[in-house]
């Protein structure tokens, strides 16, 4: 890393006036930076803390009181819930789970997206990744935090949920190891703590900033407590730098693993159109392409209304289209195989799960999916669409959509009609279902927005560190650290 | 079992205090000096207690014991002899159902009552002698019974126009009222009666006469039986009634007689008819059932032909059929008469179809083939003519004394209700007194009986219920269970058996035989002494303490089976007069329409007397699979004629529309449900249900059919119409899916392919199985070997008629709770077992089979590995055990299970009251929101009153976990009497050594309770058990086989036995055999029946 990073403090008298070379970078050749009107790397923390150190604006009081009434809802409901049955679902005979586990998927699905950006592309050098992970790492953690919520309040007896966790001294019976179900709870609490770690360690350097600027005692006092200390000194950014690198490792192995394994949790079974071994990688894929669809959603408001247009660019919009159209297209392709191998099997129960998927009483959740997950990522083919951010927009939200309408033809549709026949019967969702739901959005948001007022957005220091990379990238096509591709 | 003499009992004003539970409760102490009888009501934990303690002690010693009458009640303090906590006690005794009693069996703990099973003692049981002892289950009704008793709705008080009365009092009435009218030798007194097979009832009954020689006497029965004796007396010229013996039947001929389910005696009959249709015979001389019906009844869907004609057809037929019959062997050998028969019928039939001609021929033909193997039914809808050529046919077959007999059977002296509405308008009535039944709710529509009963002076009634008969009653006096009853009864053979009391009246009621006591002023109104003295008339020979006591102990009295009335001679001029005057055109001119009418009695609530219980409610209609609603059935081309658009279940529309029928100038609208089957131009409607008071369970389900039924037309009418209207209604149906889709999930073949071919399903199963192709060892295999049992299932399909009797004796075994109709919709009813049906070939068809589905006990099971606590797994005994207190309740193991037969707990069932809105509404949340509200305003979950909560503790079987919500439950193979057997065994083995259970030692719920034997239970580890050699029989699969579970229960493919000679474009494809484990590809275009 450059030594720019140490600069947490910037000097105060580089602010105020750019210098023309800067103002006019040369662009021809050059690719579009990742920054643009970059003036100088207190200008970048001026502009990322821009949003937290101002007055608290209208739309994000109104934001917070709409998520948080959803989130009282959501307590509320599961409250309800919790003390009056499940039963106030819709899960039924045969379709044992509905909504609750279609949530549970979409969200750590979305909370794929994050660690993606952060470590992965971390991993593999791309630089682009600076503006928008800590955003896509806090979508991570309260879309964690919201998957963990489904699986938890979906079971008949809550209170003894923790008969999970394998406490054998307390409860004299281990859990049962064979069950997928078993290495949910390890998988997305492993990723849930890795998520954690991985964002608030990159959150360090960024909290000393904010300590160092912040004007109020109470901010700094707590900024400082958060920071644990940093000083930005050389050794401590070479122990941070390390840890970083370790944990983006850790992190990259759990990207992969907690999606296989809550695919697990269908595949295991023999249920057809759960029973398949595509499932891990189709469902990593599915949810690294619904988390980057949720990393879109989220951003493009946010660039706008916390004044991030300088640091997250529509180059980052770009090429977040560009990752959600390959995920897509591997998901896609997944549809396919599903299909041919129930085609090829020759099993009739396979082949009747397919066919009931398109034709069934659930058609329309079918399409809704193919349509939204096959057919609008094809957008992003077109450089117009990726660079028309309303556009992006709306299609992102279209993915998030499909996402679970998928999820919901995985898990409703296939339990709907298994094996016996006389089983038979059809899901509906009560209006608990959805309110839990918008509930689940509550926590989401509200999480959220007080991320967006009190943390730093982008990961400043890192920025800064791709600032000279920027301006250089600015002037050159080849050499610089910007080793894009 | 013993009562307190109630003579011995000092009373506060002279009145007796009578009964078993009056007497406990004088011991309690509930009956003061003044005479003042403070009705427990409702039952408290406390009363109940101290009445139990009382009636334990009466229980326990009058049975083990049965040495002399007690005279004092002490407290349960001192053990009984013989009695040990813990073990279930079992008495004999028998449910009286109108004229005839089902024997039972009913099991005990600590006093109370909790399962009721077959008396398996009783000699009246299908045997021919190449089997081991026959056997006889139960029916749907006496299984459920035992939650009647406990029915915290019943009448629970005595009451004066309303008015609660004490017992003294209302007793004191009952004698001034005897008094008063033996002083008018009975004029102005009427009795209404049910039917009823009691000898003791009918001893009093003459009595009565003699007291009251102008008294009169009706019966009122809304679906009578009598019409099989009468069309006997009246055909042979002596009271004699018909009794089938099915077991040796080769060929039945059904006409519109549905003997497997709403006819007398099904149990029996259901037994003989399995007997007869085992292809496990050795001889193979399996029967062969033709059905001529309208409405598509259990019968009818069991049958291997089946002709569905509007009912106006069907005594047109039953000529055809007797003339064919007549044609075939030669009108001569008819007798003297048969010339005039002969021409009567020729020229009613004339001119009838090619088609039914050509189906009577070819039954006709190969029931004369069967000779005496030949039996003739008529149903009771039947009008005499039908019945009397039945009889005849079976005179002439040579069929008496083989599969039917006719049995000596005392004449009907009492009117019907029709004529006592006459002598009610004529104000010839004083003092009418109803004994049982509800007629304001059940009697012709026409005779408008809420009115005409109020103009008897005096009403005195005993009703179960404060029913919709209680308000037009002046005295009313709450009706004894049966299972809290001194009686006595008769089954089907004329076998004389006890009703014995289990319990002490839980609400003071009384028994029929107590108030005809009393009105006659009889010195013994105890009802035990009644019975005691019945006897003593019918046992004139041997000691009769020893034979009374072995009556009680055995649940019947030996050797006393009706006489046979021997050789019987048709009076052919009967038939013939009948003949001439039977129009033969359908009587459309009546009304306006041109539909015709069936009313048939429902399959679950019978004539409504089951209203109030929730499992019959529950209960799915075997042939519709609906619960909680009565609808009015259709055949598909009236469907189409009428436009009517079913909704599919599938797509999750649960509504139907809603018809109005207009028949008798009167209305109904109901729920019209589309049923191939059901003959064209034909209505069916049934009884039972759209009660305004049976309670809190039974008020408000389906419509009132009897609102439409006259005198007239009791079962069968004309001219009817039938419209749309634009309402629409939810109907709870537990499968929506009527074909199997082409899965061999269910596997049947016709006889002579049985034969044919060895092996039928593929491979047999015996021994357990080798897992095909498996890469590790199943480590339970290990443990296998070393266990001493291996516990499997059989279940014959070939013997199962879908009756229904097990599913509500695993409700009743394992404590399943009712959820209420707005949970069925939701599909969310939690039986342990279900019998699933299917259409074979086409919807048109109307062949339907049966699959009894439970937990198949996987030895791989797929819901085992993957419970994350370990709350279900394997025992070494091949058992699928679940552990509810630790289940967390995921659900992962029933999405897991391909069978779909774990049950889920949505919510806490057995605490919902009965009278919130989730037993009947259609709206789960509603429900929801009620218990949470009551969560919130209680603080805990107790939903239901207290006092019923209480009944229903009372209810439940001690052995078996009550299972709260959020837990998933299962079959558990009755594991509870597994273990007690091992016990038992252990116990007995001690010193001989080896402690095994012996085949056949004991038998899960269901397995009791069936009536066919179709299910059998046992070790499969003794090749020789009878689930062995079941299992090694060819027909032996197993449902899914390619998923390699290596179930424990094992399903026997079902034979049908079509005749060959008349497999027409209908019948053909009944051959075609749905062996191959798959034999379309899943093939969703299978016609929807919705």
């Amino acid at each position: 890393m450059s030594d720019s990073r140490q600069h947490v403090r910037p000097e105060k008298e580089t602010s105020g006036e750019l210098s023309p070379e800067f103002a006019t970078a040369p662009m021809g050749l050059a690719r579009e930076p990742l920054i643009t009107g970059y003036r100088g790397l207190e200008w970048i923390s001026d502009e990322a803390t821009r949003f937290n150190e101002g007055g608290a604006p209208s739309w994000w009081r109104a934001g917070l009181l709409v998520a948080l009434s959803l989130l009282v809802l959501g307590v509320v409901i599961v409250a309800y819930l919790v003390t009056t049955g499940v039963g106030v679902w819709g899960v039924s005979h045969p379709v044992m789970w509905g909504w609750a586990t279609i949530n549970f998927v979409w969200w750590i699905g979305i909370g794929h997206a994050g660690t993606l950006i952060s470590a992965i592309l971390f991993l593999l050098r791309q630089q682009w990744r600076t503006a928008v992970n800590r955003v896509a790492e806090a979508m991570t953690i309260f879309a964690v935090l919201c998957a963990a919520l489904f699986p938890i309040i979906h079971v008949g007896r809550v209170w003894y949920i923790w008969w999970l966790l394998p406490i054998p001294t307390s409860n004299a019976v281990w859990p049962q190891f064979h069950s997928p179900l078993m290495w949910d709870v390890f998988a997305i609490g492993t990723y849930l703590t890795v998520s954690i770690l991985f964002w608030y360690l990159g959150l360090m350097p960024d909290l000393a900033l904010m300590r160092d600027r912040a004007r109020r005692p109470v901010s700094r006092f707590f900024y400082g407590l958060l920071c644990l200390g940093w000083t930005g000194s050389q050794r401590q950014w070479h122990h941070y730098e390390k840890a970083y690198l370790i944990i983006a490792g850790l992190a990259t192995a759990l990207v992969v693993s907690v999606h296989s394994i809550v695919a697990l949790d269908f595949a295991a079974t023999q249920l057809p159109g759960w029973h398949s071994t595509i499932f891990p990688p189709y469902f990593v894929a599915g949810a690294m392409f619904s988390g980057f669809g949720m990393v879109l959603t989220l951003i493009i408001p946010i660039r706008s209304l916390c004044g991030l247009e300088n640091l997250i660019t529509k180059r980052h919009i770009d090429l977040i289209c560009k990752v959600t159209l390959a995920t897509g297209s591997i998901v896609a392709y997944a549809f396919v195989v599903e299909a041919c191998h129930a085609w090829f099997g020759g099993k009739p129960y396979e082949r009747f799960m397919i066919w009931n998927r398109v034709v069934g009483p659930y058609w329309w959740a079918f399409f809704v999916a193919v349509a939204c997950n096959f057919l609008v990522p094809q957008a992003f083919w077109f450089r117009k669409v990726r660079l028309n951010l309303r556009a992006v927009w709306v299609l992102s939200i279209l993915i998030n959509v499909g996402m679970w309408m998928e999820r919901f033809v995985i898990v409703v549709g296939s339990l709907h009609r298994d094996f016996v026949p006389s089983n038979w019967s059809y899901y509906r969702p009560t209006w608990v279902d959805v309110c839990t739901f918008a509930g689940s959005f509550g926590l989401f948001f509200t999480f959220f927005l007080l991320f967006l007022r009190y943390l730093p957005v982008v990961a400043v220091s890192e920025l800064k560190s791709i600032a000279s990379a920027c301006v250089w990238g600015c002037s050159s096509t080849s050499d610089g650290p910007d080793t894009r591709r | 079992m013993k009562v307190v003499p109630e003579e011995s009992l000092p009373t506060g004003d002279g009145m007796p205090c009578s009964g078993l539970g009056h007497g406990l409760g004088h011991v309690g102490g509930v009956c003061s000096s003044d005479g003042q009888y403070e009705t427990p009501d409702p039952v408290t934990r406390r009363e109940f207690m101290r009445v139990m303690s009382a009636s334990l002690l009466l229980g326990g010693i009058g049975l083990s014991g049965c040495r002399r009458p007690v005279e004092k009640a002490v407290p349960f303090s001192r053990l009984p002899e013989g009695y040990l906590h813990g073990v279930p006690e079992y008495f004999a005794t028998s449910m009286p159902f109108r004229e005839t009693a089902i024997p039972l069996l009913v099991k005990s703990y600590e006093g109370r009552p909790i399962k009721i099973e077959a008396n398996v003692e009783h000699p009246d049981k299908p045997s021919n002698g190449d089997d081991e002892a026959g056997r006889i289950g139960t029916t749907h009704h006496a299984q459920a019974a035992i939650l009647s008793l406990y029915d915290p709705d019943r009448a629970t008080r005595f009451t004066y126009k309303g008015v609660a009365v004490s017992r003294e009092e209302a007793m004191s009435m009952l004698k001034q009222t005897g008094v008063k009218f033996a002083g008018l030798n009975g004029k102005g007194l009427s009795f209404l009666l049910e039917r009823s097979g009691s000898p003791s009832r009918a001893r009093l009954l003459r009595i009565a006469r003699e007291r009251f020689p102008e008294a009169r006497f009706f019966v009122h029965e809304p679906v009578d039986f009598d019409v099989h004796r009468k069309a006997a007396t009246l055909l042979f010229g002596v009271p004699v009634r018909p009794v089938y013996r099915l077991e040796h039947a080769r060929r039945i001929l059904s006409i519109d007689c549905d003997f497997l389910g709403m006819e007398e005696d099904a149990h029996r009959m259901i037994a003989g008819f399995a007997r007869g249709r085992n292809p496990r015979l050795p001889r193979h001389t399996m029967n062969r059932v033709y059905m001529v019906e309208s409405l598509f009844t259990l019968t009818g869907a069991n049958a291997d032909h089946r002709l569905s004609i509007p009912p106006s057809r069907i005594v047109l037929m039953t000529m055809l059929l007797f003339g064919e019959l007549g044609r075939q062997i030669g009108w001569a050998r008819l007798g003297s008469e048969s010339a005039g028969l002969e021409s009567a019928l020729m020229g009613r039939i004339a001119g009838l179809p090619d088609a039914l001609r050509g189906w009577a021929t070819a039954c006709v033909e190969d029931l004369v083939e069967a000779g005496s193997g030949a039996v003739v039914l008529a149903g009771h809808r039947q009008p005499v003519l039908v019945h009397m050529l039945a009889h005849t046919m079976n005179v002439v077959l040579g069929s008496i004394d083989h599969a039917v007999k006719y049995i000596e059977w005392p004449e009907s002296e009492e009117s019907p209700i029709t004529e006592l509405a006459a002598e009610l308008n004529r104000g010839g009535v004083d003092t009418l007194v109803i004994l049982g039944g509800n007629p304001v709710y059940s009697a012709p529509a026409d005779l408008d009986w809420a009115r005409t009963q109020r103009k008897a002076g005096t009403v005195i009634r005993l009703g179960e219920y404060e029913d919709e008969t209680f308000p037009v009653c002046d005295l009313h006096l709450p009706r004894a269970h049966f299972l809290e009853s001194w009686g006595d009864g008769v089954t089907g053979d004329g076998t004389v058996v006890p009703v014995q009391p289990l319990i002490a009246p839980l609400f003071g009621g009384l028994t029929e035989l107590e108030v005809l006591a009393r009105l006659c002023g009889l010195a013994t109104t105890n009802p035990y002494d009644i019975v005691r003295d019945t006897l003593r008339g019918i046992v004139t020979e041997g000691d009769f303490e020893a034979r009374w006591h072995k009556f009680l102990r055995d649940g019947y009295l030996e050797d006393s089976s009706s006489k046979s009335a021997g050789s019987v001679k048709p009076d052919l001029r009967r038939i013939a007069e009948a003949v001439r005057s039977v129009n033969p055109a359908p009587e459309h001119s009546e009304g306006r329409g041109t539909y015709e009418v069936v009313i048939a009695p429902d399959y679950r609530l019978d004539d409504g007397r089951h209203a109030n219980n929730g499992w019959l409610q529950e209960l799915p209609d075997p042939i519709t699979k609906i619960t909680w609603d009565n609808v009015i059935v259709v055949g598909p081309r009236t469907a189409a004629q009428l436009n009517l658009r079913m909704p599919s279940g599938a797509m999750g529309d649960y509504s139907v529309p809603v018809v109005r029928v207009d028949v008798n100038g009167r209305s109904i609208d109901g729920p019209v449900w589309v049923l191939p089957g059901v003959a064209e131009n034909t209505i069916g409607l049934s009884l039972g249900y759209g009660r305004s008071a049976a309670g809190r369970v039974g008020n408000g389900v389906g419509y009132n059919a009897y609102s439409v039924r006259v005198s007239k037309a009791l079962f069968i009418a004309g001219g009817a119409a039938i419209a749309k209207t634009d309402r629409m209604h939810s109907v709870a149906c537990t499968q929506w899916q009527s074909s199997s889709e082409g899965r061999a999930v269910v596997r049947e073949a016709a006889h002579e392919e049985y034969l044919a071919k060895a092996k039928l399903a593929k491979g047999s199963i015996v021994g357990g199985s080798q897992a095909k192709g498996a890469l590790y060892q199943n480590p339970l295999d290990r443990l296998a070997e070393t266990a001493s049992y291996q516990w499997g299932m059989a279940i014959d399909l070939s013997l199962c008629v879908g009756c229904g009797a097990c599913i509500v004796a695993c409700q009743s075994e394992n404590n399943v709770p009712v959820v209420g109709k707005a949970e069925v919709l939701r599909r969310r009813e939690m039986h342990w077992m279900r019998v699933d049906r299917y259409y074979v070939e086409s919807l048109e068809a109307a062949r339907v089979v049966w699959q009894p589905m439970l937990c198949q006990h996987c030895e791989a099971a797929p819901c085992e590995s993957v419970c994350p606590v370990n709350a279900t797994s394997h025992n070494d005994e091949g058992l699928n055990v679940m552990a509810y207190n630790r289940c967390v309740g995921t659900r992962y193991c029933s999405n897991n299970c391909p069978f779909k037969v774990r049950r889920f707990n949505y919510f806490d069932y057995h605490r919902r009251a009965l009278s919130g809105p989730g037993i009947k509404g259609q709206n789960s949340s509603s429900i929801a929101r009620t218990d949470f509200l009551r969560w919130l305003t209680r603080m805990g979950p107790e939903a239901r009153p207290k006092s019923e909560l209480d009944m229903l503790r009372l209810l439940m079987n001690p052995d078996v976990t009550v299972r709260m919500r959020g837990v998933m439950e299962k079959c558990t193979f009755c594991v509870q009497r597994i273990e007690q057997a091992k016990t038992a065994g252990k116990t007995r083995a001690v010193s001989a050594g080896g402690a095994t259970v012996p085949d056949g030692a004991f038998q899960t719920a269901c397995q009791q309770a069936c009536p066919a034997g179709a299910i059998v239970f046992g070790n499969i580890k003794t090749p020789r058990s009878r689930v062995s050699e079941a299992m090694a029989d060819p027909r032996a699969y197993r449902v899914l086989e390619h998923l390699n579970l290596r179930q424990r229960v094992a399903y026997l493919a079902r034979i049908t036995n079509p005749n060959p000679r008349m497999l027409d474009k209908s019948s053909a494809e009944t051959n075609t055999p749905m062996l191959d484990v798959i034999r379309s590809d899943g093939n969703h275009e299978q016609p929807q029946l919705r």
